[in-house]
């Protein structure tokens, strides 16, 4: 066999973040700073006979605010909020970054922005003007509004990417296959910048239907891995990247705010629901050895963390299969604590902050966690953030169907 | 104007970027900058708005649509077939 090319180097320039607990990046880091939750009583549509009555959602949101400057602002303003949120957090990725738009080299250039569910509130109004209200039609809108990809083409539209443009989707670890993916197209020469990550915005009286059928939500709070966790809290929102490969950036004497240095994924293969210790174990390996670095080389482990019985004890007893004794040395959050569970946009979200503890040198925590479960026995940084110094970050995300996906982050080359 | 003219050009303004004040029945569609969304909705507001059913395919050439003109006579012979009136287009 010949040998293997030697991949690119892949660096993160720009991030953007739309979530419960801050509208971009420096409000969000606020947030985590203070360890502020942004789950609150759930709202701004009727709740009928729902029993679960909570969730993060963002309520301060205005369109015009974020997204008025748009040169195409009438397209997004027509959109889904699952593209608002994207389309706000590229744009602030994207500014950060640096980069001229539209791009200069346009075909070598992707925008892979993944959405779990697509537009399920539009769906839902759709399907109630046209069962309950006896409309003669859907909005003419409805369609594009709703396909999971529409996110993705209204920021390539915005800032003209005419390469690679498509949505991932994979339930809870979307924004993470679309990071990992965009990282693999740059590492292996096929585009030079990426605007990569995920939206979401499913939280409607359906959507709280059918995951209050799967019993998986808690009715008090997100508290991922503590003794008295009793399910997950739905969220929403958007995290964005813009990755580079590493010489394009220099050359343009761009801002490097870390590297993407490895990325790993697998699947259970074994159920929907009930999660393995070997897929997300095979992931974190894979990520690792992508990265070329040891477990010990890790500092700060962003957990998949859903505070569901399942995933935080199997989360656990899989980052033990991986890192042995440094398990208990690493620190490990689960930023869904304050964040909520954005389903498809964790990942994207939840990269940020592992990049933003590179950067400054602080871990977040995990809030509301009391009394661990002992089951969870590692080291989650209850309550309180701490200095760290980190060289290495790892983001899990673990979806449903045992779909795992993993990214590690380094400090920028030297 | 009449009637059904004023209504037809409130909507064609409502979906411009930047409403104009000098359309009247001569002016051409596509001297309106509407984006290829709006269409869409600017056809579903007149089908509300007179309650009728414009039979448009974006597939095929809009030789019907021409100016507003052309649009509001459509209109007008729709609801001539459909039997309701513009008294009852309020909605």
């Amino acid at each position: 066999m010949a040998e293997q090319t030697k991949k690119r180097r892949v660096v993160v320039t720009g991030m953007g973040a739309v979530t419960p607990i801050g509208l971009n990046v420096e409000d969000f880091w606020q947030g985590l700073r203070e360890a502020r939750s942004g789950v609150s009583e759930l709202g701004g549509f009727p709740l009928e006979d729902l029993k679960i009555l909570i969730a993060a959602q963002i309520k301060d949101f205005d369109p015009k605010e974020h997204l008025r400057h748009f040169k195409r602002d009438k397209i997004i303003m027509h959109a889904d909020r699952f593209s608002w949120f994207a389309a706000a957090a590229a744009d602030q990725a994207v500014k950060q970054a640096g980069l001229e738009v539209p791009f200069v080299d346009p075909y070598r250039t992707a925008c892979i922005v993944g959405s779990g569910a697509g537009g399920l509130v539009t769906f839902e109004k759709a399907y109630r003007d046209l069962f309950i209200e006896k409309k003669r039609a859907t909005h003419p809108l409805t369609l594009l509004r709703i396909i999971g990809s529409s996110a993705s083409a209204h920021v390539g539209i915005e800032f003209g990417v005419k390469g690679p443009t498509f949505a991932t989707c994979s339930a809870c670890a979307t924004a993470t296959h679309a990071i990992g993916t965009a990282r693999d197209y740059i590492a292996n020469g096929l585009v030079d910048v990426a605007i990569a990550g995920a939206s979401e915005s499913v939280i409607n009286y359906g959507t709280m239907k059918a995951w209050q059928a799967l019993h998986v939500l808690s009715p008090e709070g997100c508290f991922p891995f503590a003794k008295n966790r009793n399910g997950t809290v739905l969220g929403e929102g958007a995290g964005i990247l813009v990755l580079e490969e590493y010489e394009h950036a220099k050359a343009r004497g761009a801002n490097i705010l870390a590297e993407l240095c490895g990325f790993g994924m697998t699947s259970d293969a074994q159920d929907m629901v009930n999660p393995d210790i070997e897929g997300p174990r095979e992931a974190m390996k894979l990520a690792l050895n992508d990265a070329e670095i040891l477990p010990t080389d890790v500092q700060y482990l962003n957990a998949h963390g859903t505070a569901t019985a399942l995933n935080d004890k199997n989360e656990t007893n899989a980052i033990k299969a991986v890192y042995g004794d440094h398990a208990y040395k690493l620190a490990i959050s689960s930023t869904k604590s304050m964040h909520g569970h954005p389903l498809g946009a964790g990942g994207g979200i939840e990269a940020v902050a592992c990049i933003k503890a590179l950067e400054e040198g602080w871990v977040p925590p995990t809030a509301g966690l009391n009394e661990p479960d002992p089951e969870c026995d590692l080291d989650y940084v209850p309550n309180v953030g701490r200095d760290l110094k980190v060289d290495f970050a790892m983001s899990n995300s673990f979806a449903f169907g045992g779909l795992n996906a993993v990214l590690v982050f380094g400090q920028p080359p030297a | 104007m009449d009637e059904v003219a004023t209504k037809i050009i409130d909507i064609l303004k409502k979906h411009m970027k930047e409403p104009r004040d000098d359309i009247d029945t001569s002016t051409e569609l596509t001297a309106l900058e509407i984006e290829s969304l709006d269409l869409a909705m600017i056809v579903f507001d007149i089908e509300d708005a007179f309650g009728v059913e414009i039979p448009y395919n974006a597939n095929e050439d809009a030789g019907d649509f021409k100016t507003v003109g052309s649009v509001v006579d459509k209109v007008k012979a729709l609801m001539a077939d459909s039997g309701s009136d513009a008294a009852s287009a309020s909605a």
